[in-house]
């Protein structure tokens, strides 16, 4: 048979797949959290304590500095710590402008208290700016000022359900210090850090427009607890400055009244702190002149930092040669890590800022010891971090830099022995702190800038393939494709192709790529462009042909309906409602779908008069009622929709980290019951169907298997919902899970059926030679051997008795994709809840209604075989809305944080393994059910046109009639007469219409064969072409928007989504490919069997 | 070509397109002068669909007025159907047809994503507003059986030339008029926070804007055929 189809559909998935990951290389920046963490051998003052500081001490320590005894000490803490987090405060709001234009714009000289301190005594008192780290958004900021590290989109390793941080951090540090917590404001720090805190006033940030609850909750708490004495770090994050900035901007009279609260609030804190406590305030990120944040501009990058202490001076620059000016956000976690003695947290990348650290003698030791030994553990532990990452994360890094960075390091070890003098040390810090700044460079360089190579490359490299998919194989006829693709210039192709893949697996260094994957990326797209053009320009002269033949402005509603589904990437509320945008879309398809109908049919059915009985008759009326139908269901799908977290009033978000087995609504056991009555009904009209088309006549296995299966499977399926859910607590898990099992071994089986022997035809043997009678009290409509023979052998009266009878042979193809879809969809509904597995049917039963209504319109507007088995343009669209709005309908939601991990755990909770491969595939199964499925079933939309004319032939008298009015307006009343019911007649009027016998249904498929197999080859690239298009916008949408406040929560998790979706979907394209080769090649053999047998 | 210059016609389209976008400009004018968006939904306190219904009502007897010349040509069954205008039955049937229209508009706001029923007052204003832009001229002109046949049939014989040429414009009205409405929806999923983003608001400027637009579009048509007449004369 002909594979050669097949691999150029492998050749095209491949250019596509890779250029999105080349794409998502360079777009999502990833860093491997480490779960490791810092301690320490503390070093105390008290003189019951194991390592009490005494002159002995400080001598061995300093005898070798570098043993692993003194790497990793702690020495005592220095005071109490309180912070106030002002968000989004900026460097500018508390810089006091002496010479500021009378009046002073609204946010300026409002926080005099930090001024007045300042004069005051500039000993005690820092103003520093506080330089975050893009992205500025509020959650990022707190991963880094708590870790120390440069936050990244995915931190790989975190778990996705909880935002909980198990990264190490300064928090954890000192909860295991033994350091109580206290902690007012913002919910944020306590879903990221629960349980840590020894109190929490924590208030939910969700509402943006409101300006001063949270504050005013913390305001009420926080004189009470500045008063008690039984915390060392207290905690207070205030939001109203930065809801006044998103509502007001920062020139606005509100912005005024926050500062001046602020600067009470600091007034009074400063008022009520003791002598032992060192203040910071600061503010998390800065805000751009229009109130908003969230990019890298300096305006947002630049927030404030003030530290105070009422006693302790504070180590001068001249000390330590630490920057005055600014701090860097990451130099924060160190730095409290000194202030209250704890280890640094383990992946922290940042220096010790010892401008703000009070300087408290530590006996026995002078000064410049207390900062080498600070200095040092910081170096320490930079080092054991970055090279740890770089050893596990081999190629992350440049190694040519590493290797100078580790020189420079152990110069550094050897020269920190021989400092005995402040004049030594202060030089000496100086060339260590720039090494280590070339180590945060250089993970910065790597976690958070875009690599815009990898990403144009990604998107060049995805484009193409499209582009010349969409010249060469769009534009071409489906007969011709054997000519395009020659087996032997397609094995060529994908021998160079490996060897392009070989060439840049072994030479990528030479071209300056970071990775094999690149290289091998690049070679394999560039020449896989260069060939596919090839193509394009030596078929130049049949393309541009048939593009002459295309109407200009065709199909223009349809290419409206699909720029308006890809336009959804490019804004981010268009992706917040993406659900209802595409039942929008797709509702609007079916409207346009029946109106063409209807323009086709109506205006013929009634001739000159409007009769409301001939309305109530005609088949227009059903198709309208049935599409009907269609689009209530997907009104219905409504109430299945999860809602996401930025649409408001979202209950679904907050109990998706509790979902599961473990909630219980009342209302629930409704939906449960729903669920399994509607899968009995989809299993029995199936059923139903297939009987009806003759398929399941016989005793052979894989008849069997399609008559009882999906009987056994829903029963399977409806058990698992209602126990797997159910109150009922002695149950035990394995007979719940062998439910599951039994559904996944149904489906395996019938994936070895279908490889063994696919076809569910009956050929019922020649019994009495004399009657050939089809059953005429069955609604079968068995399909006579004799008109088969008429095309092969011609009539032959004499042999008319040996004629066999086959039963199913009209579908032939379809019947056998519909039985494998039934176990598909069973499998699906048991990973999915039991609310998304209505989904799931309901976006079946649209999907059935949409083949009928495309097959009758295919009918009527075909004038040729190939016209006949190329499903239209809007069907095509339909089909592809259809796939991706069945994500949406079985409640998912493009969010990471709702991703539906229970599949992971269907069926699997006593056998079956750990294994992570499985899971994966059973969740992403549950996720993209909506294109695996109905991309699996793709060719259904090409075979469905017949087999419905050969189930309901009187269509085709009713199309062929009307036809007939059209072209000639005379006494068409006779011509209907005498075509009655006559299958001979039938089957003219077909011939008339279009050109071939329609009433032998998919038969007529195989008489055309190489026209079908190219047009399956043709459609299945056109949806490659459209999910291309789609990833492509949503790549683009990344790339436009890859500063954009809102980037990593709601783009970056579409495109993840979109990317994903393409990845899964175009093998499933394949699948179904491959799917009608075999049935193909099965068919081909009976037929053959068929004949050598007479 | 010059011959077939309907000069008629030319007039009778002219007017029509003119008293279109006159109701729209009206309509608008009447939207900037209350400031207030919220009132379009409500279906006592907004005027927008009395000055619809008398711009549509407007139209059909300019197309009778122009009708009247072409009495004398009439056939029999123009003139029977003429006479039975005015019956209760036509009338009876044209409101039965208009209400059947309104209730299927309803339907759709409602499967197109409209609230089922907590919105029922701002869904029946844009379906009734979709009824007097789609459906409501053609049933004033013709009567209820009528515009079914026309909707329906092929084109019926009892159309007189001059109602034909009102039904071509009516047909640019009634898709510009979808269309706008279907196309306002737009603008509802972003997150302006703007007043004017409820629902029907956009969906109601829509396809009042599309209408516009539709008529825009026969308007050009018709001052082209004319410039074309005008300059094979002149060249003439």
């Amino acid at each position: 048979m002909n594979y050669t189809y097949l691999f150029v559909l492998i050749w095209l998935a491949y250019l596509i797949c890779s250029g999105v990951l080349l794409f998502s290389r360079g777009f999502l920046l990833a860093r491997v959290s480490k779960t490791e963490t810092s301690t320490c051998r503390r070093l105390s003052t008290n003189p019951d304590d194991e390592y009490y500081l005494t002159p002995e001490v400080v001598q061995e320590i300093f005898k070798d500095v570098n043993a692993s005894t003194s790497s990793n000490l702690c020495l005592p803490q220095k005071s109490k710590v309180i912070i106030l987090v002002v968000d989004a405060l900026k460097y500018e709001f508390g810089v006091y402008n002496e010479n500021a234009t009378e009046p002073p714009l609204p946010y300026e000289n409002k926080l005099d208290v930090l001024h007045r301190l300042l004069q005051q005594s500039p000993e005690h008192a820092r103003l520093m700016r506080f330089r975050a780290d893009p992205p500025t958004t509020t959650l990022q900021r707190l991963k880094g000022l708590t870790t120390g590290s440069l936050p990244t989109f995915i931190d790989i390793g975190s778990n996705f359900a909880s935002p909980e941080i198990n990264e190490d951090n300064i928090i954890d540090q000192m909860v295991k210090s033994h350091l109580p917590l206290v902690f007012l404001g913002d919910s944020t720090w306590t879903d990221l850090y629960p349980r840590r805190f020894k109190r929490a006033y924590s208030y939910p940030s969700f509402d943006i427009f409101d300006l001063d609850s949270v504050d005013n909750q913390i305001m009420q708490h926080l004189p009470k607890e500045l008063a008690s004495n039984d915390w060392q770090v207290l905690i207070a994050h205030f939001l109203g400055v930065d809801h006044c900035g998103h509502k007001h901007g920062p020139i606005h009279d509100e912005m005024a009244r926050k500062l001046t609260e602020m600067n009470d609030i600091i007034s009074s804190v400063v008022a009520g702190m003791d002598n032992e406590t060192t203040l910071l305030i600061m503010g998390d990120h800065g805000m751009t002149a229009s109130g908003d944040h969230g990019g890298d501009t300096d305006d947002e990058t630049n927030a404030l930092l003030f530290a105070y202490t009422k006693q302790h001076k504070f180590y001068t620059s001249n000390d330590s040669g630490s920057d005055s000016e600014i701090l860097q956000q990451i130099d924060l976690v160190p730095t409290l890590s000194t202030i209250l003695g704890v280890p640094i947290p383990y992946s922290n990348l940042g220096l010790i800022n010892f401008n703000i650290v009070p300087a408290i003698a530590v006996p026995h030791l002078s000064k410049f010891q207390t900062l080498l030994l600070h200095a040092w553990q910081n170096a320490h532990q930079i080092y054991r971090y970055f090279f740890k990452y770089a050893m596990e994360n081999k190629r992350t890094f440049n190694v040519e830099e590493m290797d100078k960075l580790e020189t420079e390091f152990i110069l550094l070890t050897h020269r920190v022995q021989t400092i005995y003098n402040e004049a030594a040390f202060k030089s000496f810090v100086r060339d260590l702190n720039i090494n280590l700044r070339d180590i945060l460079n250089v993970c910065r360089e790597i976690w958070v800038k875009f690599e815009p190579t990898q990403m144009s490359q990604g998107l060049l490299f995805s484009f193409l393939p499209i582009f010349f998919a969409f010249l060469l194989v769009n534009n071409s006829n489906a007969g011709d494709y054997a000519q395009i693709f020659k087996p032997k210039e397609v094995f060529y192709t994908f021998l160079i192709n490996i060897a392009a893949g070989v060439f840049g697996y072994r030479y990528y260094k030479n071209f300056s790529f970071k990775t094999e994957e690149h290289g091998v990326i690049f070679f394999t797209s560039l020449l896989s462009a260069v060939l596919l053009a090839f193509y394009t320009i030596r078929h130049w002269k049949n393309i541009a042909n048939n593009w002459a033949n295309v109407k200009r402005f065709g199909h223009m509603p349809t290419r409206l309906l699909l720029f308006a589904s890809v336009a959804v990437f490019f804004s981010n509320s268009f992706v917040i409602q993406e659900a209802k945008i595409l039942s929008y879309l797709l509702v609007a398809i079916i409207l346009l779908l029946i109106y063409e109908l209807l323009q086709l049919s109506a205006r013929l059915d009634f001739k000159n008069k409007f009769k409301w009985s001939q309305l109530l008759r005609s088949t227009a009326l059903r198709l309208v009622l049935a599409s009907l139908l269609a689009i209530c269901c997907i009104r219905f799908a409504y109430t299945l929709f999860r809602c996401r977290e930025e649409q408001g009033n979202c209950a679904d978000f907050a109990s998706a980290s509790t979902a599961g087995f473990s909630v219980k609504k009342p209302a629930m056991g409704k939906t449960y019951i729903l669920a399994v009555v509607i899968i009995v009904l989809y299993t029995t009209l199936t059923r139903l169907y297939l009987r009806s088309c003759g398929n399941l006549t016989g005793n052979s296995p894989n008849v069997l298997l399609a008559r009882y299966g999906p009987t056994v499977a829903s029963i399977c399926a409806g058990g698992h919902i209602l126990l797997a859910n159910s109150t009922v607590k002695n149950i035990q898990r394995t007979h719940i899970d062998t439910m599951a099992l039994v559904i996944y071994g149904l489906l395996l089986l019938q994936i070895l059926v279908v490889s063994w022997s696919p076809l569910m035809v009956f050929v019922l043997p020649p019994k009495n030679p004399n009657t050939i009678t089809v059953n005429g009290q069955d609604s079968i409509v068995p399909e006579i051997f004799r008109k088969m023979k008429r095309m092969y052998e011609g009539d032959d009266a004499e042999r008319r008795y040996e004629i066999p009878v086959v039963y199913g042979l009209a579908t032939v193809y379809s019947s056998i994709i519909i039985s494998f879809g039934v176990f598909l969809a069973m499998l699906m509904i048991v990973l999915l809840e039991p609310r998304a597995s209505i989904g799931l049917i309901v976006c079946i039963v649209v999907g059935a209604i949409l083949l009928s209504l495309h097959g009758i319109l295919r009918y009527r507007t075909a004038n040729s075989f190939e016209s006949c088995v190329q499903p239209t343009f809007s069907a095509v669209v339909g089909w592809f809305l259809l796939a991706h709005f069945c994500f949406f309908a079985t409640s998912h939601q493009t969010t990471l944080s709702q991703i539906d991990w229970r599949a992971a755990f269907v069926g699997r909770s006593s056998a079956l393994g750990q294994s992570h491969l499985i899971s994966g595939t059973l969740v992403i199964l549950n996720t993209f059910c909506g294109p695996i499925f109905f991309y699996c079933m793709y060719s259904l939309l090409s075979t469905e046109t017949f087999s419905l004319f050969a189930l309901f032939p009187n269509l085709i008298k009713s199309c062929s009639s009307s036809s007939r009015n059209s072209s000639t307006n005379n006494g068409n009343n006779r011509n209907n007469g005498k075509a009655s019911t006559a299958a001979i007649a039938l089957s003219d009027l077909a011939n008339d219409a279009v050109g071939f016998d329609m009433t032998r249904g998919e038969l007529a498929l195989y008489e055309y064969e190489d026209v079908f197999l190219g047009a399956a080859f043709k459609l299945a690239t056109q949806f490659f072409m459209l999910q291309g298009l789609k990833i492509f916008c949503a790549m683009l949408a990344c790339t436009i928007h890859c500063r954009h406040l809102m980037v990593w929560k709601i783009f970056a998790p579409r495109f993840i989504y979109e990317a994903l979706a393409t990845f899964v979907g175009l093998p499933a394209l394949i699948v179904g490919y491959l799917f009608l080769l075999r049935i193909n090649r099965a068919v081909d053999g009976l037929i053959k069997c068929i004949n050598k047998d007479k | 070509m010059v011959s077939r210059f309907d000069q008629q016609k030319t007039k009778h389209q002219l007017f029509h397109v003119s008293i279109s976008l006159a109701t729209i400009l009206i309509c608008m004018t009447y939207m900037q002068y209350r400031r207030n968006w919220a009132h379009l939904g409500s279906f006592w306190d907004s005027l927008i669909v009395p000055i619809v219904f008398i711009g549509e009502l407007l139209k059909v007897i300019l197309a009778r007025f122009f009708g009247r010349i072409e009495d004398g040509v009439l056939t029999a069954k123009q003139r029977q159907k003429k006479a039975a205008y005015f019956t209760p039955r036509e009338l009876l049937g044209g409101l039965t047809l208009q209400f059947l229209c309104t209730l299927l508009y309803a339907f759709i706001c409602i499967i197109l994503g409209a609230p089922v029923l907590a919105n029922y007052e701002q869904t029946f204003v844009l379906s009734l507003l979709m009824t007097l832009l789609t459906v409501s001229p053609t049933v004033f002109l013709l009567g209820g059986g009528g515009a079914l046949q026309v909707c329906f049939c092929e084109k019926p014989d009892f159309i007189t030339k001059c109602e034909d040429t009102a039904l071509h414009l009516f047909k640019y009205n009634a898709l510009g008029g979808i269309l706008g409405a279907w196309a306002g929806s737009v603008v509802a999923p972003l997150d302006w926070g703007r007043d004017w983003q409820a629902y029907p608001i956009p969906n109601v400027i829509g396809a009042l804007l599309g209408s516009a637009l539709g008529n825009i579009y026969a308007c050009t048509h018709v001052l082209y055929t004319c410039g074309r007449v005008y300059m094979s004369k002149k060249r003439a």
